[in-house]
């Protein structure tokens, strides 16, 4: 019985559909991730800016996207920009916009609380040694606290892959709501196509996330001094 | 001493708060060149301070620092160049952890000076191989000792080229043991007629090094002699008393083998100050 | 400490920029089909007692709609109403019903782009003009008669509770000191927190969520539109849509955006000539007696013409 309901994957286009649905999960959550990785690393220097006006309007944006939930901030943009501007963002680009500004700020905090984990005197060294501010974040800073970085940013690229199953809400359909679908256009024939699909949608996001951490583990290697 | 030419640094009037609290309070001094000046003082009196106010580290309220003629407390003043004539090495050794002994040297002549690679790994093994640690150069810093360590910032710092040379009491985090080797090297650098300023509690050490003594209390300096005489007669009993905290030895009364201690003697000294 | 530190900013700001822009390409290709519609408040006129727009069967409605396709936002996890079948393929009774619909308004059955959406985004996509028409199971509410405007109705709805046989939910009572499973955003909610506000409800955003929950005995009962549980009742053996009729009795309707009075007057001429052709019964026949069977009267569910007798 549980066996004969694997069927479901060979009905019509499922498969299929499966994969696609896996795949714009990928793009949005690899676009995302790989902008606010980057993005994250200037706001975490903002963040720790000299400048107390900067670091208060850093201080704002990253509570203002940990308040507001990510559901919220998809409505705002997806629907919220049309009905303010006319402008018609596609749901794809809306999800990486919102994922974009929430991991950016994570990301953020994030090397701000590496940055700051390093002892003052690192930093006095380089100025010891004349080298400027942009040349103390490229040679002291920045290699000593890219290791540290990376449990918490792994953990943060994992939670956005995750989080992609919201962007149905703004008209996407990635891999959850597709195996939803499936579920429920099959479920009066095969009751067991709910274990089946779920199994692999878990075992898919495993895929995609593991190489994720493993990619963490060669880098902490890598990276070890 | 070299008190014919123009001194290689001249501070006038020097004052740094932190917040109300002054740190130093009008500091003045002069310092030729080649001379070896050790700065001296209880602890918190500001010795440290002034060193981190001469290359920057500290902004500085009012007075002037002048270095080779050229007043560097300016406003304007391009603290990158200056730090690059100006060599400092702190207590706490700061090697940068991610980097082997030769790119920890290397860093500031490559991305500062922006030197011939192949003739600034000469002149780093070189000083390395004086200081003794050639063979390790290959070497993160966590593989050192603490000597070891504090010898490879010293080189830091020369592989600069620097005019002058600031060591914040770099001893201070050292075992015993390996204070020593540390000395040797300042002392050596001394010889060769580096300029030098020297925050240190290792009595024996400035007293041998001297060409200057400076004495600072409260942020002021309440006396500045000639190495020779501050040791051996300084000039203000406040000096005096300081020195003399240092020679416990010679003062505590002995007592005598098998008599009975007669109650204790309090023993009227100034606590040593070795923060 | 003043380092000069203008050129870090200026670094800053280009990778932001930098960082912008790529999202933009990268994304700007899979935009969907999904063209930019200026909102046409001013263009469309009040016109009470619209004179038929639509030509019988050629369309003629083009010019009511902003694009080439008339964009219809209809469920895709909801059978027998909307849902994706295995080609993945819009099928059900508001498809049925927005197919016909489309075919009038514009000649062609194909000229419509179906519009996946949510129970709780329906009145979004309309706001926004992201859709024309919502054709999902659209249950008219006073709340939402002030955000969107909707049609004549096709269909009748009450409000049941499903529960699984061996503990069956037979009356609201039934409920005291238990859990019941409401999806977010559907008059269920509305209905348990106003009238009812002593029974816990266990919330959800998604249909199939909510339905898998009452499987794992997240709660004693699912309150959801009686029309739907009917069909997943039948389905899932072991369950029972013990409380049939709750609440008011509602109408369904497909809804435009509000102020869009052209298409809406063109939309209820469509439905009273679709009433006059039992269309709708034809709809019930084709999508909803396969999922209901043959002990519902079509008539307690299908409206024609808009008349509820």
């Amino acid at each position: 019985m549980l066996s004969s309901g694997l069927r479901v994957f060979f009905e019509g286009r499922n498969m299929a559909r499966l994969m696609a649905g896996l795949l714009v999960t990928l793009k949005i959550a690899l676009i995302s991730i790989a902008i606010c990785f980057l993005a994250g690393l200037l706001a975490g220097l903002l963040m720790t800016s000299k400048r107390p006006a900067v670091r208060a309007a850093m201080r704002v944006y990253l509570e203002s996207v940990r308040i507001v939930p990510v559901l919220v901030w998809l409505f705002l943009v997806f629907f919220g920009v049309t009905r303010a501007w006319g402008l018609n963002l596609s749901g794809e680009l809306a999800a990486v916009l919102v994922f974009v500004f929430w991991g950016t700020a994570e990301m953020g905090d994030i090397v701000r609380g590496a940055i700051q984990s390093l002892p003052v005197h690192q930093r006095q060294s380089g100025m010891a040694l004349g080298l400027t501010e942009a040349q103390i974040y490229r040679h002291v800073v920045a290699p000593q606290i890219l290791r540290r970085l990376l449990p918490a940013s792994i953990n943060l690229a994992t939670r956005m892959v995750k989080t992609t199953s919201l962007v149905v809400f703004v008209g996407v359909t990635e891999v959850v709501k597709t195996g939803q679908q499936i579920i429920e256009f099959s479920n009066s024939k095969n009751p067991a196509a709910a274990f089946w699909i779920y199994g692999l949608i878990f075992i898919l996001y495993f895929l995609v996330c593991y190489p994720i951490s493993l990619l963490s583990r060669r880098l902490e290697k890598v990276w070890a001094y | 001493m070299n008190q014919e030419a123009l001194p290689l640094l001249q501070i006038k009037g020097l004052v740094k708060t932190y917040g109300k609290a002054p740190a130093l309070n009008g500091v003045s001094l002069s310092v030729g060149k080649g001379d070896a000046v050790v700065i001296l003082g209880p602890s918190g009196c500001g010795k440290s301070t002034l060193l981190r106010c001469i290359n920057g580290l500290e902004r500085i309220q009012s007075g002037e620092i002048i270095l080779n003629g050229e007043n560097i407390s300016n406003p304007g003043a391009r603290w990158d160049l200056v730090r690059q004539r100006v060599g400092m090495v702190f207590q706490s050794y700061d090697l940068f952890p991610h980097m082997s002994v030769l790119d920890n040297v290397l860093l500031g002549p490559l991305k500062v000076q922006k030197r011939d690679k192949a003739e600034a790994r000469r002149q780093a093994e070189g000083l390395l191989a004086r200081v003794g640690l050639l063979d390790r150069k290959k070497d993160y810093p966590r593989q050192l000792s603490g000597g070891q360590k504090q010898r490879v910032a010293i080189v830091r710092a020369l592989c600069m080229n620097p005019d002058l040379m600031l060591f914040d009491e770099v001893t201070a985090a050292l075992d015993p043991e390996m204070v020593r080797e540390v000395l040797d090297v300042i002392a050596g650098l001394a010889e060769q007629g580096m300029t030098m300023l020297i925050v240190t509690h290792e009595m024996d050490f400035a007293k041998a090094i001297a060409d200057k003594a400076v004495f600072i209390v409260d942020g002021a300096v309440e006396e500045e002699s000639d190495g020779e005489v501050f040791f051996r007669n300084p000039r203000t009993e406040r000096a005096r008393r300081f020195l003399n905290s240092f020679q416990y030895e010679s003062r505590r009364p002995r007592r005598k083998t098998g008599a009975a201690p007669s109650g204790l003697t309090p023993v009227p000294v100034t606590r040593a100050t070795m923060g | 400490m003043k380092i000069q530190s203008i050129g870090v900013k200026k670094a800053i700001t280009a990778i932001l920029v930098l960082g912008l822009a790529l999202a933009l390409t990268a994304c700007g290709n899979s935009s969907g089909a999904q063209t930019s519609a200026p909102p046409s408040d001013q263009a469309a006129p009040a016109q009470a007692g619209a004179q038929p727009l639509a030509d019988e069967g050629a369309g003629g409605g083009a010019d009511l709609i902003a694009g080439d396709k008339v964009r219809i936002g209809v469920f895709s996890d909801k059978p027998p109403f909307g849902y994706l079948d295995a080609n993945g393929d819009s099928n059900g009774f508001d498809i049925y019903i927005a197919k016909r619909v489309a075919k009038d308004l514009l000649g062609d059955e194909s000229r419509v782009e179906f519009v996946l959406v949510e129970p709780a985004t329906r009145v979004e996509y309309l706001e926004s003009d992201k859709v024309d028409i919502i054709f999902a199971n659209f249950t008219v509410t006073d709340e939402r008669k002030e955000k969107v405007d909707f049609a004549l109705p096709y269909m009748k709805v009450a409000l049941g509770v499903v529960s699984p046989e061996a503990a069956p939910i037979n009356a609201v009572e039934d409920l005291k000191g238990k859990k019941l499973i409401v999806i977010k955003g559907t008059t269920a909610e509305t209905y348990f927190t106003e009238n009812h506000p002593d029974i816990e409800l266990v919330k959800f955003d998604q249909i199939s969520e909510a339905f898998q929950a009452l499987k794992d005995g997240r709660g004693a009962g699912l309150s959801q539109d009686n029309t739907l549980l009917f069909a997943w009742a039948r389905e899932n053996a072991g369950f029972t849509v013990g409380v049939s009729a709750l609440g008011r009795k509602d109408v369904i309707a497909p809804a435009v955006r509000k102020g869009n009075e052209k298409l809406l007057a063109w939309l209820n001429d469509e439905l009273k000539k679709l009433g006059a052709e039992q269309f709708i019964h034809a709809a019930y026949e084709a999508e909803l007696r396969p999922a209901y069977g043959d002990s519902i009267d079509p008539e307690n569910v299908v409206i024609e013409g808009g008349e509820t007798r």
